[in-house]
Protein backbone atom coordinates (compact mmCIF):
# COMPACT_ATOMS: atom_id res chain seq x y z
CA UNK A 1 0.00 0.00 0.00
CA UNK A 2 2.55 2.36 0.61
CA UNK A 3 5.41 1.24 -1.45
CA UNK A 4 2.03 1.84 -4.24
CA UNK A 5 2.21 5.75 -2.87
CA UNK A 6 5.41 6.11 -2.96
CA UNK A 7 5.76 4.80 -6.54
CA UNK A 8 2.87 7.59 -7.62
CA UNK A 9 4.79 10.03 -5.98
CA UNK A 10 8.01 8.93 -7.61
CA UNK A 11 6.36 9.13 -11.09
CA UNK A 12 4.90 11.95 -10.36
CA UNK A 13 8.25 14.04 -9.37
CA UNK A 14 9.87 12.27 -12.13
CA UNK A 15 8.02 12.98 -15.14
CA UNK A 16 7.15 16.56 -14.46
CA UNK A 17 10.34 17.88 -16.31
CA UNK A 18 10.02 21.30 -15.19
CA UNK A 19 9.76 20.41 -11.51
CA UNK A 20 12.66 18.34 -11.30
CA UNK A 21 14.58 21.21 -13.33
CA UNK A 22 13.50 23.35 -10.58
CA UNK A 23 14.71 21.24 -8.19
CA UNK A 24 18.19 21.63 -9.46
CA UNK A 25 17.45 25.22 -9.95
CA UNK A 26 20.18 26.26 -6.42
CA UNK A 27 22.37 23.91 -7.49
CA UNK A 28 22.75 25.09 -11.33
CA UNK A 29 23.10 28.84 -9.51
CA UNK A 30 25.57 27.69 -7.53
CA UNK A 31 27.97 25.91 -10.12
CA UNK A 32 27.56 28.76 -12.44
CA UNK A 33 28.36 31.41 -9.83
CA UNK A 34 31.34 28.90 -9.09
CA UNK A 35 32.51 28.63 -12.52
CA UNK A 36 32.02 32.15 -13.49
CA UNK A 37 34.23 33.73 -10.83
CA UNK A 38 33.93 32.64 -7.47
CA UNK A 39 36.16 29.61 -8.52
CA UNK A 40 38.96 31.35 -9.97
CA UNK A 41 39.05 34.14 -6.48
CA UNK A 42 39.11 31.08 -4.41
CA UNK A 43 41.58 29.18 -5.97
CA UNK A 44 43.77 32.23 -6.16
CA UNK A 45 43.56 32.83 -2.44
CA UNK A 46 44.25 29.20 -1.24
CA UNK A 47 47.21 28.85 -3.97
CA UNK A 48 49.04 31.25 -1.71
CA UNK A 49 48.62 29.21 1.33
CA UNK A 50 48.71 25.03 -0.12
CA UNK A 51 49.88 25.69 -3.56
CA UNK A 52 49.45 22.82 -5.97
CA UNK A 53 46.76 20.90 -4.58
CA UNK A 54 44.65 23.92 -4.26
CA UNK A 55 42.76 23.64 -7.40
CA UNK A 56 41.40 19.95 -6.26
CA UNK A 57 40.75 21.36 -3.10
CA UNK A 58 38.58 24.26 -3.93
CA UNK A 59 36.91 22.07 -6.34
CA UNK A 60 35.97 19.49 -3.85
CA UNK A 61 34.76 22.44 -1.64
CA UNK A 62 32.09 23.20 -4.15
CA UNK A 63 31.29 19.62 -5.37
CA UNK A 64 30.42 19.21 -1.68
CA UNK A 65 28.49 22.46 -1.21
CA UNK A 66 26.34 21.08 -4.10
CA UNK A 67 25.58 17.85 -2.58
CA UNK A 68 24.93 19.02 0.56
CA UNK A 69 22.18 21.73 -0.65
CA UNK A 70 20.84 19.25 -3.70
CA UNK A 71 19.68 16.81 -0.43
CA UNK A 72 17.32 19.90 0.52
CA UNK A 73 16.05 21.42 -2.67
CA UNK A 74 15.35 18.42 -4.49
CA UNK A 75 12.99 17.27 -1.22
CA UNK A 76 11.47 20.44 -1.55
CA UNK A 77 10.23 19.45 -4.96
CA UNK A 78 9.19 16.00 -4.21
CA UNK A 79 7.01 17.97 -1.20
CA UNK A 80 5.61 19.32 -4.42
CA UNK A 81 2.95 16.90 -4.87
CA UNK A 82 2.05 16.68 -1.29
CA UNK A 83 1.16 20.29 -1.67
CA UNK A 84 -0.44 19.57 -5.30
CA UNK A 85 -2.95 16.99 -4.16
CA UNK A 86 -4.32 19.43 -1.62
CA UNK A 87 -4.56 22.16 -3.14
CA UNK A 88 -6.21 20.94 -6.11
CA UNK A 89 -8.60 18.61 -3.74
CA UNK A 90 -7.17 15.61 -5.11
CA UNK A 91 -6.52 14.33 -1.39
CA UNK A 92 -9.96 14.52 -1.23
CA UNK A 93 -9.76 10.39 -3.88
CA UNK A 94 -7.59 9.36 -0.93
CA UNK A 95 -9.63 10.28 1.97
CA UNK A 96 -12.69 8.36 0.83
CA UNK A 97 -10.36 5.59 0.20
CA UNK A 98 -9.96 2.96 2.94
CA UNK A 99 -6.67 4.32 3.62
CA UNK A 100 -5.16 5.94 6.96
CA UNK A 101 -3.55 8.77 6.90
CA UNK A 102 -0.52 8.25 8.06
CA UNK A 103 0.03 5.65 5.31
CA UNK A 104 -0.80 8.65 2.64
CA UNK A 105 1.65 11.22 4.59
CA UNK A 106 4.31 8.53 4.81
CA UNK A 107 4.12 8.00 1.08
CA UNK A 108 5.21 11.54 0.26
CA UNK A 109 8.08 11.42 3.00
CA UNK A 110 9.54 8.48 2.00
CA UNK A 111 9.20 9.76 -1.81
CA UNK A 112 11.05 12.73 -1.20
CA UNK A 113 13.50 10.82 0.97
CA UNK A 114 14.09 8.66 -2.30
CA UNK A 115 14.01 11.61 -4.86
CA UNK A 116 16.78 13.34 -2.44
CA UNK A 117 18.62 10.61 -2.13
CA UNK A 118 18.62 9.51 -5.98
CA UNK A 119 19.01 13.24 -7.47
CA UNK A 120 22.13 13.85 -4.32
CA UNK A 121 24.17 10.44 -5.90
CA UNK A 122 23.06 11.99 -9.07
CA UNK A 123 24.92 15.05 -8.33
CA UNK A 124 27.62 13.43 -6.48
CA UNK A 125 28.52 11.32 -9.68
CA UNK A 126 28.55 14.20 -12.11
CA UNK A 127 30.59 16.12 -8.81
CA UNK A 128 32.93 13.77 -8.99
CA UNK A 129 33.26 13.42 -13.12
CA UNK A 130 33.75 17.13 -12.59
CA UNK A 131 36.87 16.62 -9.91
CA UNK A 132 38.25 14.24 -12.48
CA UNK A 133 38.19 15.81 -15.19
CA UNK A 134 39.37 19.27 -14.08
CA UNK A 135 42.73 17.19 -12.73
CA UNK A 136 41.68 15.66 -9.45
CA UNK A 137 40.97 12.15 -8.50
CA UNK A 138 37.72 9.90 -7.62
CA UNK A 139 36.70 9.15 -3.56
CA UNK A 140 38.52 5.96 -2.59
CA UNK A 141 36.58 3.43 -1.19
CA UNK A 142 36.33 4.57 2.22
CA UNK A 143 35.84 8.22 1.65
CA UNK A 144 32.90 7.09 -0.53
CA UNK A 145 31.44 4.76 2.43
CA UNK A 146 31.53 8.14 4.34
CA UNK A 147 30.24 10.42 2.10
CA UNK A 148 27.33 7.91 1.42
CA UNK A 149 26.62 7.63 5.45
CA UNK A 150 26.58 11.56 5.47
CA UNK A 151 24.29 11.70 2.21
CA UNK A 152 21.79 9.45 3.91
CA UNK A 153 21.86 11.37 7.32
CA UNK A 154 21.43 14.60 5.41
CA UNK A 155 18.62 13.14 3.24
CA UNK A 156 16.55 12.10 6.57
CA UNK A 157 17.62 15.75 8.08
CA UNK A 158 16.39 17.91 4.98
CA UNK A 159 13.44 15.96 4.27
CA UNK A 160 12.37 16.69 8.02
CA UNK A 161 13.01 19.78 7.66
CA UNK A 162 11.32 20.66 4.35
CA UNK A 163 8.10 18.79 5.87
CA UNK A 164 8.09 20.80 8.45
CA UNK A 165 7.75 23.93 6.42
CA UNK A 166 5.41 21.97 4.17
CA UNK A 167 3.30 21.45 7.02
CA UNK A 168 2.41 24.73 6.92
CA UNK A 169 1.73 25.56 2.98
CA UNK A 170 -2.02 25.23 1.77
CA UNK A 171 -1.75 26.82 -2.03
CA UNK A 172 0.69 26.12 -4.87
CA UNK A 173 1.40 29.79 -4.62
CA UNK A 174 2.69 29.95 -1.17
CA UNK A 175 4.75 26.47 -2.26
CA UNK A 176 6.19 28.73 -5.35
CA UNK A 177 7.12 31.45 -3.16
CA UNK A 178 8.19 28.98 -0.63
CA UNK A 179 10.43 27.71 -3.22
CA UNK A 180 11.94 30.54 -4.82
CA UNK A 181 13.34 31.16 -1.06
CA UNK A 182 14.53 28.21 -0.08
CA UNK A 183 16.12 27.97 -3.44
CA UNK A 184 18.29 31.36 -3.10
CA UNK A 185 18.44 31.18 0.57
CA UNK A 186 19.81 28.06 1.03
CA UNK A 187 22.79 28.70 -0.86
CA UNK A 188 23.66 31.14 1.90
CA UNK A 189 22.75 28.92 4.83
CA UNK A 190 24.80 26.36 3.91
CA UNK A 191 28.00 28.98 3.52
CA UNK A 192 28.23 28.12 -0.41
CA UNK A 193 27.44 31.52 -2.08
CA UNK A 194 30.17 33.22 0.21
CA UNK A 195 32.65 31.41 2.41
CA UNK A 196 31.14 31.66 5.61
CA UNK A 197 34.25 33.62 7.13
CA UNK A 198 33.19 36.43 4.70
CA UNK A 199 29.86 36.84 6.26
CA UNK A 200 29.08 39.14 9.94
CA UNK A 201 29.70 37.07 12.81
CA UNK A 202 25.75 37.20 13.08
CA UNK A 203 25.11 35.19 9.82
CA UNK A 204 28.06 33.14 11.07
CA UNK A 205 25.82 32.42 14.00
CA UNK A 206 23.03 31.65 12.23
CA UNK A 207 24.66 29.33 9.71
CA UNK A 208 25.52 27.11 12.24
CA UNK A 209 22.47 26.89 13.92
CA UNK A 210 21.15 25.80 10.54
CA UNK A 211 21.11 22.23 11.33
CA UNK A 212 21.56 21.30 7.44
CA UNK A 213 24.60 23.35 7.30
CA UNK A 214 26.33 20.47 9.37
CA UNK A 215 26.08 18.20 6.39
CA UNK A 216 28.14 20.57 4.51
CA UNK A 217 30.72 20.78 7.03
CA UNK A 218 31.02 17.22 7.58
CA UNK A 219 30.94 16.32 3.62
CA UNK A 220 33.95 18.91 3.15
CA UNK A 221 35.95 17.21 5.06
CA UNK A 222 35.62 14.23 3.76
CA UNK A 223 35.60 15.13 0.53
CA UNK A 224 38.77 18.06 0.63
CA UNK A 225 40.92 15.05 2.78
CA UNK A 226 40.83 13.44 -0.92
CA UNK A 227 43.03 16.31 -2.25
CA UNK A 228 45.38 17.12 0.63
CA UNK A 229 45.57 15.85 4.13
CA UNK A 230 43.05 18.71 6.26
CA UNK A 231 45.05 18.71 9.60
CA UNK A 232 47.80 20.34 7.74
CA UNK A 233 45.49 23.47 6.86
CA UNK A 234 45.99 26.51 9.43
CA UNK A 235 42.92 26.58 11.59
CA UNK A 236 41.86 30.40 10.46
CA UNK A 237 41.65 28.92 6.87
CA UNK A 238 39.22 26.08 7.96
CA UNK A 239 36.66 27.90 9.97
CA UNK A 240 37.21 30.49 7.05
CA UNK A 241 35.55 27.90 4.19
CA UNK A 242 33.30 25.92 6.83
CA UNK A 243 35.53 23.17 7.35
CA UNK A 244 35.01 23.41 11.07
CA UNK A 245 32.66 25.17 12.90
CA UNK A 246 33.99 26.81 16.15
CA UNK A 247 31.56 27.17 19.52
CA UNK A 248 32.98 29.25 22.08
CA UNK A 249 36.82 28.69 20.45
CA UNK A 250 36.70 25.16 20.33
CA UNK A 251 36.26 23.37 17.86
CA UNK A 252 33.11 21.08 16.59
CA UNK A 253 34.16 17.71 16.97
CA UNK A 254 32.29 15.42 13.98
CA UNK A 255 30.14 13.42 16.67
CA UNK A 256 28.37 16.68 17.64
CA UNK A 257 27.98 17.55 13.75
CA UNK A 258 25.98 13.78 13.92
CA UNK A 259 24.61 14.13 16.46
CA UNK A 260 22.64 17.73 16.03
CA UNK A 261 21.68 16.82 12.08
CA UNK A 262 19.93 13.51 13.27
CA UNK A 263 18.30 15.11 16.46
CA UNK A 264 17.22 18.03 14.67
CA UNK A 265 16.00 16.11 12.09
CA UNK A 266 13.90 13.96 14.92
CA UNK A 267 12.23 17.12 15.90
CA UNK A 268 11.43 18.48 13.15
CA UNK A 269 9.31 15.52 12.17
CA UNK A 270 7.99 15.28 15.73
CA UNK A 271 7.00 18.87 15.22
CA UNK A 272 5.57 18.56 11.21
CA UNK A 273 3.38 15.73 12.50
CA UNK A 274 1.88 17.47 15.42
CA UNK A 275 1.03 20.22 13.04
CA UNK A 276 -0.72 18.28 10.48
CA UNK A 277 -2.67 16.18 12.91
CA UNK A 278 -3.67 19.00 14.52
CA UNK A 279 -4.51 20.57 11.05
CA UNK A 280 -6.89 17.37 10.65
CA UNK A 281 -8.81 17.43 13.63
CA UNK A 282 -10.50 21.01 11.98
CA UNK B 1 -38.10 -1.35 0.28
CA UNK B 2 -34.54 -1.61 1.68
CA UNK B 3 -32.73 2.28 2.34
CA UNK B 4 -29.37 1.58 1.50
CA UNK B 5 -28.48 5.78 2.59
CA UNK B 6 -30.67 6.93 5.62
CA UNK B 7 -30.51 10.50 6.28
CA UNK B 8 -31.78 11.61 10.21
CA UNK B 9 -32.11 15.32 11.45
CA UNK B 10 -28.56 15.59 9.45
CA UNK B 11 -26.87 19.94 10.49
CA UNK B 12 -23.48 21.37 9.35
CA UNK B 13 -22.68 24.78 10.51
CA UNK B 14 -19.24 26.47 8.88
CA UNK B 15 -18.93 28.67 12.16
CA UNK B 16 -22.28 30.77 11.72
CA UNK B 17 -23.27 29.92 8.75
CA UNK B 18 -25.93 27.08 8.86
CA UNK B 19 -25.01 24.89 5.81
CA UNK B 20 -27.30 22.18 6.46
CA UNK B 21 -30.22 22.55 8.84
CA UNK B 22 -31.70 19.17 9.81
CA UNK B 23 -32.49 17.24 6.78
CA UNK B 24 -33.95 14.02 6.48
CA UNK B 25 -34.24 11.64 3.71
CA UNK B 26 -33.44 7.99 2.53
CA UNK B 27 -32.30 6.70 -0.26
CA UNK B 28 -34.00 3.00 -1.89
CA UNK B 29 -31.08 0.42 -2.75
CA UNK B 30 -30.68 -0.08 -6.25
CA UNK B 31 -32.45 3.35 -7.15
CA UNK B 32 -31.26 6.56 -9.13
CA UNK B 33 -31.47 9.49 -6.89
CA UNK B 34 -30.77 12.83 -7.88
CA UNK B 35 -30.55 15.37 -5.19
CA UNK B 36 -31.02 19.22 -6.49
CA UNK B 37 -30.27 22.45 -5.12
CA UNK B 38 -29.17 26.07 -6.50
CA UNK B 39 -25.58 26.96 -5.78
CA UNK B 40 -24.84 26.92 -1.91
CA UNK B 41 -27.85 25.33 -1.12
CA UNK B 42 -25.77 22.29 0.58
CA UNK B 43 -25.21 19.70 -2.05
CA UNK B 44 -22.26 19.69 -2.02
CA UNK B 45 -21.93 19.89 2.00
CA UNK B 46 -24.45 16.63 2.18
CA UNK B 47 -22.96 14.78 -0.30
CA UNK B 48 -18.93 15.05 1.62
CA UNK B 49 -20.71 14.12 4.93
CA UNK B 50 -22.48 10.82 3.26
CA UNK B 51 -19.04 10.14 2.02
CA UNK B 52 -17.01 10.36 4.97
CA UNK B 53 -14.90 13.77 3.60
CA UNK B 54 -16.74 15.92 6.29
CA UNK B 55 -17.72 15.25 10.19
CA UNK B 56 -21.35 16.16 10.44
CA UNK B 57 -22.19 18.68 13.93
CA UNK B 58 -25.21 16.43 14.55
CA UNK B 59 -27.77 14.01 13.11
CA UNK B 60 -27.57 10.48 12.16
CA UNK B 61 -26.57 8.84 9.00
CA UNK B 62 -26.76 5.01 8.19
CA UNK B 63 -25.19 3.68 4.86
CA UNK B 64 -25.83 0.24 3.93
CA UNK B 65 -26.86 -0.19 7.79
CA UNK B 66 -23.29 0.94 8.55
CA UNK B 67 -23.07 3.96 10.86
CA UNK B 68 -20.87 7.00 9.73
CA UNK B 69 -18.58 8.45 11.60
CA UNK B 70 -18.02 4.70 13.48
CA UNK B 71 -17.19 2.47 10.74
CA UNK B 72 -16.11 4.82 8.24
CA UNK B 73 -13.49 2.39 6.98
CA UNK B 74 -16.19 -0.01 6.25
CA UNK B 75 -18.19 2.41 4.57
CA UNK B 76 -14.97 3.31 2.00
CA UNK B 77 -14.90 -0.26 1.11
CA UNK B 78 -18.66 0.29 -0.48
CA UNK B 79 -19.02 3.74 -2.06
CA UNK B 80 -17.43 5.31 -4.98
CA UNK B 81 -17.40 9.03 -5.67
CA UNK B 82 -17.18 10.75 -8.94
CA UNK B 83 -16.15 14.65 -8.19
CA UNK B 84 -16.97 17.50 -9.89
CA UNK B 85 -13.41 18.09 -10.71
CA UNK B 86 -10.90 15.08 -11.69
CA UNK B 87 -8.77 13.68 -9.26
CA UNK B 88 -6.56 11.51 -11.20
CA UNK B 89 -2.93 12.26 -11.68
CA UNK B 90 -2.14 13.96 -15.11
CA UNK B 91 1.08 12.46 -15.47
CA UNK B 92 -0.19 9.14 -14.85
CA UNK B 93 -1.53 7.16 -17.75
CA UNK B 94 -5.12 5.67 -17.27
CA UNK B 95 -4.19 2.22 -16.03
CA UNK B 96 -1.21 3.53 -13.58
CA UNK B 97 -4.30 5.52 -12.04
CA UNK B 98 -6.77 2.90 -12.14
CA UNK B 99 -3.93 0.69 -10.54
CA UNK B 100 -2.79 3.25 -7.87
CA UNK B 101 -6.32 3.72 -6.78
CA UNK B 102 -7.30 -0.02 -6.81
CA UNK B 103 -4.40 -0.83 -4.43
CA UNK B 104 -6.12 0.93 -1.53
CA UNK B 105 -8.95 -1.66 -1.37
CA UNK B 106 -6.78 -5.13 -0.85
CA UNK B 107 -7.44 -7.12 -3.71
CA UNK B 108 -4.92 -9.38 -5.06
CA UNK B 109 -2.75 -8.77 -8.21
CA UNK B 110 -4.89 -10.72 -10.03
CA UNK B 111 -8.55 -9.77 -8.88
CA UNK B 112 -7.36 -6.25 -9.39
CA UNK B 113 -6.52 -6.70 -13.03
CA UNK B 114 -9.83 -8.44 -13.24
CA UNK B 115 -11.43 -5.02 -11.60
CA UNK B 116 -9.89 -2.78 -13.54
CA UNK B 117 -10.70 -4.65 -16.74
CA UNK B 118 -14.86 -4.64 -15.84
CA UNK B 119 -13.91 -0.99 -14.89
CA UNK B 120 -12.48 -0.23 -18.22
CA UNK B 121 -15.20 -1.70 -20.39
CA UNK B 122 -18.54 -0.60 -18.03
CA UNK B 123 -16.91 2.75 -19.01
CA UNK B 124 -16.08 1.91 -22.34
CA UNK B 125 -12.19 3.25 -22.43
CA UNK B 126 -10.39 -0.20 -22.66
CA UNK B 127 -8.71 1.77 -25.54
CA UNK B 128 -7.37 4.64 -23.84
CA UNK B 129 -5.87 2.40 -21.06
CA UNK B 130 -2.00 3.51 -21.95
CA UNK B 131 -3.27 7.33 -22.56
CA UNK B 132 -2.60 9.90 -19.83
CA UNK B 133 -5.22 11.06 -17.76
CA UNK B 134 -3.71 14.72 -18.66
CA UNK B 135 -4.41 14.45 -22.49
CA UNK B 136 -7.77 12.86 -22.40
CA UNK B 137 -10.67 15.05 -23.27
CA UNK B 138 -13.28 16.34 -21.00
CA UNK B 139 -15.64 13.31 -21.57
CA UNK B 140 -12.74 10.61 -21.65
CA UNK B 141 -11.76 12.05 -18.05
CA UNK B 142 -15.09 11.64 -16.48
CA UNK B 143 -15.05 8.19 -17.92
CA UNK B 144 -11.95 7.57 -16.57
CA UNK B 145 -13.34 9.71 -12.92
CA UNK B 146 -16.04 6.77 -13.17
CA UNK B 147 -13.79 3.81 -13.83
CA UNK B 148 -11.52 4.89 -11.11
CA UNK B 149 -15.03 5.07 -8.44
CA UNK B 150 -16.20 1.37 -9.56
CA UNK B 151 -13.03 -0.04 -9.02
CA UNK B 152 -13.90 -1.74 -5.69
CA UNK B 153 -17.49 -2.24 -7.20
CA UNK B 154 -19.25 -0.24 -4.59
CA UNK B 155 -22.71 -0.48 -3.63
CA UNK B 156 -23.28 3.26 -4.08
CA UNK B 157 -21.71 5.41 -6.39
CA UNK B 158 -22.17 9.43 -5.90
CA UNK B 159 -21.94 11.74 -8.52
CA UNK B 160 -21.31 15.39 -8.03
CA UNK B 161 -23.00 16.82 -10.90
CA UNK B 162 -21.45 14.01 -13.27
CA UNK B 163 -22.07 15.56 -16.86
CA UNK B 164 -21.35 19.20 -16.30
CA UNK B 165 -19.39 20.62 -18.72
CA UNK B 166 -19.22 18.10 -21.57
CA UNK B 167 -21.06 18.78 -24.80
CA UNK B 168 -24.28 17.50 -25.46
CA UNK B 169 -23.42 13.74 -26.94
CA UNK B 170 -20.45 12.77 -24.57
CA UNK B 171 -23.11 13.99 -21.63
CA UNK B 172 -25.56 11.71 -23.10
CA UNK B 173 -22.87 8.60 -23.69
CA UNK B 174 -21.88 9.41 -19.88
CA UNK B 175 -25.40 9.18 -18.91
CA UNK B 176 -25.97 6.53 -20.58
CA UNK B 177 -23.35 4.62 -19.11
CA UNK B 178 -24.83 5.97 -15.29
CA UNK B 179 -28.01 4.16 -16.32
CA UNK B 180 -26.53 1.39 -17.43
CA UNK B 181 -24.51 0.92 -14.11
CA UNK B 182 -27.90 1.35 -12.19
CA UNK B 183 -29.76 -1.21 -14.36
CA UNK B 184 -27.70 -3.81 -14.43
CA UNK B 185 -25.65 -4.19 -12.07
CA UNK B 186 -28.53 -3.01 -9.53
CA UNK B 187 -26.19 -0.12 -7.85
CA UNK B 188 -27.82 2.84 -5.92
CA UNK B 189 -26.95 5.94 -7.84
CA UNK B 190 -27.08 9.36 -5.95
CA UNK B 191 -26.13 11.99 -8.17
CA UNK B 192 -26.69 16.04 -8.15
CA UNK B 193 -27.04 17.64 -11.77
CA UNK B 194 -27.88 20.75 -12.93
CA UNK B 195 -29.32 19.28 -16.10
CA UNK B 196 -33.70 18.96 -15.12
CA UNK B 197 -33.99 16.35 -18.09
CA UNK B 198 -31.26 13.78 -16.03
CA UNK B 199 -33.23 14.47 -12.86
CA UNK B 200 -36.61 13.61 -14.59
CA UNK B 201 -34.94 9.90 -15.57
CA UNK B 202 -34.49 9.68 -11.60
CA UNK B 203 -36.34 7.33 -9.30
CA UNK B 204 -36.45 9.67 -6.90
CA UNK B 205 -35.75 13.61 -6.47
CA UNK B 206 -34.76 15.56 -3.22
CA UNK B 207 -34.63 19.12 -3.69
CA UNK B 208 -33.07 21.54 -0.67
CA UNK B 209 -32.91 25.21 -0.48
CA UNK B 210 -31.19 27.32 1.89
CA UNK B 211 -29.94 24.03 3.95
CA UNK B 212 -33.15 22.45 4.06
CA UNK B 213 -35.17 19.70 2.16
CA UNK B 214 -38.05 21.79 0.49
CA UNK B 215 -39.68 19.01 -2.15
CA UNK B 216 -39.02 15.41 -2.50
CA UNK B 217 -41.16 12.85 -4.38
CA UNK B 218 -40.86 11.35 -7.92
CA UNK B 219 -40.33 13.37 -10.87
CA UNK B 220 -44.06 13.06 -11.88
CA UNK B 221 -45.16 13.77 -8.52
CA UNK B 222 -43.45 16.95 -8.27
CA UNK B 223 -44.27 18.01 -12.04
CA UNK B 224 -48.08 17.02 -10.84
CA UNK B 225 -47.93 18.90 -7.65
CA UNK B 226 -45.11 22.00 -8.56
CA UNK B 227 -45.65 23.04 -11.98
CA UNK B 228 -48.24 24.32 -14.72
CA UNK B 229 -49.24 22.15 -17.81
CA UNK B 230 -49.17 25.48 -20.77
CA UNK B 231 -51.30 26.24 -23.78
CA UNK B 232 -50.50 28.26 -25.86
CA UNK B 233 -52.47 30.21 -28.37
CA UNK B 234 -51.99 31.78 -31.93
CA UNK B 235 -54.99 33.49 -32.64
CA UNK B 236 -56.53 35.00 -36.20
CA UNK B 237 -57.81 37.87 -34.35
CA UNK B 238 -55.85 39.32 -30.91
CA UNK B 239 -58.68 41.44 -29.60
CA UNK B 240 -61.03 38.70 -29.96
CA UNK B 241 -59.52 36.50 -27.90
CA UNK B 242 -58.04 38.97 -25.54
CA UNK B 243 -62.26 39.92 -25.08
CA UNK B 244 -62.93 36.16 -23.94
CA UNK B 245 -60.10 35.67 -21.88
CA UNK B 246 -60.93 38.81 -19.85
CA UNK B 247 -64.57 37.25 -19.83
CA UNK B 248 -63.58 34.20 -18.80
CA UNK B 249 -61.74 35.28 -15.69
CA UNK B 250 -58.59 33.41 -17.09
CA UNK B 251 -54.71 34.70 -16.98
CA UNK B 252 -52.70 35.08 -19.74
CA UNK B 253 -49.21 36.31 -20.85
CA UNK B 254 -48.82 37.36 -24.58
CA UNK B 255 -45.33 37.10 -26.49
CA UNK B 256 -45.81 38.93 -29.60
CA UNK B 257 -48.44 37.01 -31.49
CA UNK B 258 -48.86 34.26 -29.00
CA UNK B 259 -50.62 33.30 -25.60
CA UNK B 260 -49.62 31.67 -22.86
CA UNK B 261 -52.23 30.28 -20.41
CA UNK B 262 -51.47 28.48 -17.09
CA UNK B 263 -53.62 25.50 -16.79
CA UNK B 264 -53.37 22.94 -14.20
CA UNK B 265 -54.41 19.66 -16.53
CA UNK B 266 -53.90 19.39 -20.27
CA UNK B 267 -57.38 18.49 -20.35
CA UNK B 268 -58.30 21.78 -18.77
CA UNK B 269 -57.04 23.17 -22.29
CA UNK B 270 -59.77 21.51 -24.14
CA UNK B 271 -62.93 23.62 -23.41
CA UNK B 272 -60.74 26.65 -23.46
CA UNK B 273 -59.55 25.50 -27.15
CA UNK B 274 -63.09 24.19 -28.06
CA UNK B 275 -64.62 27.96 -27.45
CA UNK B 276 -62.20 30.14 -29.50
CA UNK B 277 -61.16 27.09 -32.52
CA UNK B 278 -62.92 29.40 -34.86
CA UNK B 279 -60.61 32.24 -34.06
CA UNK B 280 -57.19 30.00 -33.79
CA UNK B 281 -54.41 29.84 -36.48
CA UNK B 282 -52.58 27.15 -33.96
CA UNK B 283 -52.50 25.58 -30.58
CA UNK B 284 -50.14 23.67 -28.87
CA UNK B 285 -49.99 21.86 -24.88
CA UNK B 286 -46.75 21.87 -23.50
CA UNK B 287 -46.79 19.39 -19.79
CA UNK B 288 -45.32 20.99 -17.11
CA UNK B 289 -41.20 20.73 -16.16
CA UNK B 290 -39.00 19.56 -13.97
CA UNK B 291 -37.40 22.92 -14.21
CA UNK B 292 -40.94 24.78 -13.85
CA UNK B 293 -41.27 22.68 -10.58
CA UNK B 294 -37.46 23.85 -9.78
CA UNK B 295 -38.23 27.05 -9.91
CA UNK B 296 -42.07 27.01 -8.32
CA UNK B 297 -40.35 25.30 -5.60
CA UNK B 298 -37.07 27.23 -4.72
CA UNK B 299 -37.68 30.51 -6.53
CA UNK B 300 -34.84 30.37 -8.22
CA UNK B 301 -33.49 29.17 -11.94
CA UNK B 302 -30.84 26.21 -11.57
CA UNK B 303 -28.32 27.22 -13.19
CA UNK B 304 -27.54 30.12 -11.70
Amino acid sequence: MILNLVTRNLKLYFRDRASVFFSLLGVIIIVGLYVLFLGKMMVDYSTQLVGESARFLMTSWIVAGVVSVTAITTCNGAFGIMVEDTALNRLRDFKVSPIKRWQLVLGYVLAAMVVALLMTLFTLVLGELYIFLDGGEILGFLSLIKVLGIVLLSVFSSSAFIFLIMAFIKTQNAFGTASSIIGTLIGFLMGIYIPIGNLPTGVQTLIKLFPLSHSGVLLRKTMMNEAMDIELLPEEFKTFLGLTYKLNGEVMGDIYHLLYLFISGLVFYVLAIVIISKKRDK
Amino acid sequence: MEKIIDVINLKKNYGEIEAVKSIDFYVEKGSLFAFLGPNGAGKTTTINILSTLLKQDDGEILIDDLKIGQNDELIRQSIGIVFQEGVLDPLLTVKENLLTRGAFYGFSKEKLKERIEKALSVTGIENLTNRRYGTLSGGQKRRADIARALIHAPKILFLDEPTTGLDPQTRKNVWNTILNLQKQDNMTIFLTTHYMEEADKADYVVIIDNGEVVAKGTPSYLKDEFSNDLLKLKPKDDIKLEEYLKKSQINFVKETDLYTIKINESLASLKIVNDVKDNLLSFQVLNGTLDDAFINITGKEIRE
